[in-house]
């Protein structure tokens, strides 16, 4: 049985096949074919801000690349060069809310990594050649630059990167982005370009709550979703109905801490999602007014 | 109470989005809106074989449109106009038949309403101008869609949706010659092509030929969402 992981999507105007400029939902098939690759089962994630309720149908949770994050959600406003997806931001905020209440496990890519920031309280630089002098980070527009980070040992980051061929942790990466985690809030920063740039955050109390900057699905790195698809093979949390959870409050799951139960029994844990305790309604809209008030006095609140 | 959740089957094309031009898994924004319009929560699901794991997480199913069936799944040969995806062909045949054999709610739109017929043993007219003489059902020249009634038989799941007869926008060039062991349930009066067939043994498992993601009707998306509400 095949972990599914659930990775959010585009809405754009596309053209393929006999279609022109039409509206759809998409990602790039490389994240599809690394999870794929890594024994996963992928489904794609439209934006919908109603629930996280389909994370009941989910073993991993992957939140793809894209657009800016909305700064306000952060407590700033948007600089000059910020171009957001309030939309996507409001969806993904939501999935990963119910995600890491449920204890699973969460990939961050490149605009994921910096969500999984600001969703643990961080925030951002809105135009990094501001902050670093250079645009090595997305040479030009369609672009990967390449460059190197040095991990932290002992880390998340680390044993699913590896030592890299020197065995000093220093390894090359593909990167594609203008922005980047200014302060990554309750996570732990365990890679930094060889600029300082913070490369990759991790929770280091949960068995794989990982954001990486880089794009391991267009470097043909599959260790990273590997990682991601045993862990949501053996470390599945069984949700337990739980009161309504404060904001700032912390999410009750019961570990395992097993092998992976029998394919009818996590069948039967899907099944039973609509029996599930007391969830958290809250959506971003609530938070987006919040942080709105904390850009005047305050931090905006975070989400776990 | 939850959503149920749907699965929709998915393209993956060469496409061409913002700076973008590659390998993509993608599909038309509005038929997520018609799921979502009807109180579902929509997945989207690439091709992938061998297995249909991924349905153990799903209330309801949705197969939409697309290029044609490979005709050598009905055993005959392609006409030149036939442009076939035996990726997507074989994931969706192996979907399609685990969906029925569990029973789980089923729509079928346009390219999924003939895969319907060849999972049930049918067969589909390649070319229809060929054997019609038109093309009202995928004009060449603009509009995008043909438009054309749509005649229900009483008694169907399709006339308990749907009533006596619907108006109908269609894009496709091929269509269903011979149902297999499902029952045609709709037509259009203009030439008698079948326009929707069910398996009436089945809670809810019917194929439509035309579009209803892209109509402001989405009865049909409403109906599948009640059925899958059951399921869950």
């Amino acid at each position: 049985m095949r972990p599914i992981v659930g990775i959010t999507s585009y809405v754009e105007p596309a053209s393929w096949g006999v279609w022109t400029e039409q509206e759809a939902v998409l990602v790039r098939r490389s994240y599809v074919d690394a999870v794929k690759a890594a024994g996963g089962r992928a489904v794609l994630l439209p934006p919908d801000d109603l629930d996280g309720d389909v994370v009941g149908a989910l073993d991993a949770l992957i939140i793809a690349g894209g657009a800016d994050i909305s700064p306000e959600l952060y407590g700033e406003r948007p600089g000059p060069l910020t171009v957001s997806n309030p939309e996507r931001d409001r969806a993904e905020w939501v999935l990963l809310r119910e995600a890491l209440a449920d204890g699973l496990p969460v990939l961050g890519i490149c605009r994921g990594m910096q969500l999984l920031a600001v969703a643990h309280g961080g925030r951002l630089h809105q135009h990094l050649p501001d902050v670093v002098g250079t645009d090595k980070h997305r040479p030009a527009p369609g672009v990967y630059g390449s460059h190197g980070v040095t991990l932290s040992p002992d880390s998340l980051a680390a044993a699913v990167v590896g030592d890299g061929p020197d065995d000093d942790g220093h390894v090359e990466v593909n990167t594609y982005h203008h922005q980047a985690v200014a302060d990554p809030g309750t996570l732990a920063v365990t890679a930094r370009a060889d600029d300082g740039v913070v490369e990759a955050v991790e929770d280091p109390a949960k068995p794989y709550v990982l954001g990486v900057q880089w794009h391991p699905e267009e470097a043909g790195d599959l260790r990273i979703f590997e990682a991601l698809v045993a862990a949501a093979r053996s470390s599945h949390g069984v949700p337990v109905p739980r009161p309504r959870m404060a904001q700032g409050g912390q999410p009750t799951t019961v570990r395992t801490g097993q092998a992976a139960p029998p394919a009818h029994e996590r069948a039967a844990h899907r099944r039973g999602r609509a029996h599930r305790g007391t969830r958290v309604a809250t959506g971003i809209h609530k938070t987006a007014n919040r942080a709105g008030r904390g850009a005047r006095g305050g931090r905006p609140p975070t989400i776990v | 109470m939850s959503r149920p959740v749907i699965g929709l089957t998915t393209y993956a094309e060469e496409a061409r989005f913002g700076l973008n031009d590659t390998f993509a898994a993608v599909l038309p924004l509005a038929y997520v809106q018609a799921v979502h319009n009807s109180g579902g929560r929509a997945v989207l699901i690439t091709p992938d074989t061998p297995d249909v794991d991924v349905l153990d997480g799903l209330d309801g199913i949705l197969f939409t449109g697309g290029s044609d069936v490979d005709p050598a799944l009905y055993g005959e040969e392609p006409h030149p106009t036939t442009h076939v995806k035996p990726e997507r062909d074989a994931a969706e045949m192996l979907l399609m038949r685990a969906a029925l054999e569990a029973d789980l709610p089923t729509l079928a739109i346009c390219r999924g309403m003939q895969l319907m017929a060849v999972v049930y043993g049918g067969r589909l007219h390649q070319h229809l101008p060929d054997v019609l003489g038109h093309d009202n059902h995928r004009p060449v020249s603009g509009p995008k869609f043909g438009i054309h009634p749509v005649e229900l038989a009483q008694g169907s799941l399709a006339h308990a949706v749907l009533g006596d007869a619907v108006e109908v926008n269609s894009f496709h060039h091929q269509g269903v010659a011979d149902p297999g062991k499902l029952t045609a349930t709709g037509w259009c009066p203009e030439d008698n092509l079948i326009e929707v067939v069910e398996d009436p043994a089945l809670r809810f498992a019917i194929g439509v030929q035309w579009h209803p993601e892209d109509t402001t009707d989405h009865r049909l998306f409403a109906a599948l969402t009640a059925a899958a509400r059951g399921a869950a």
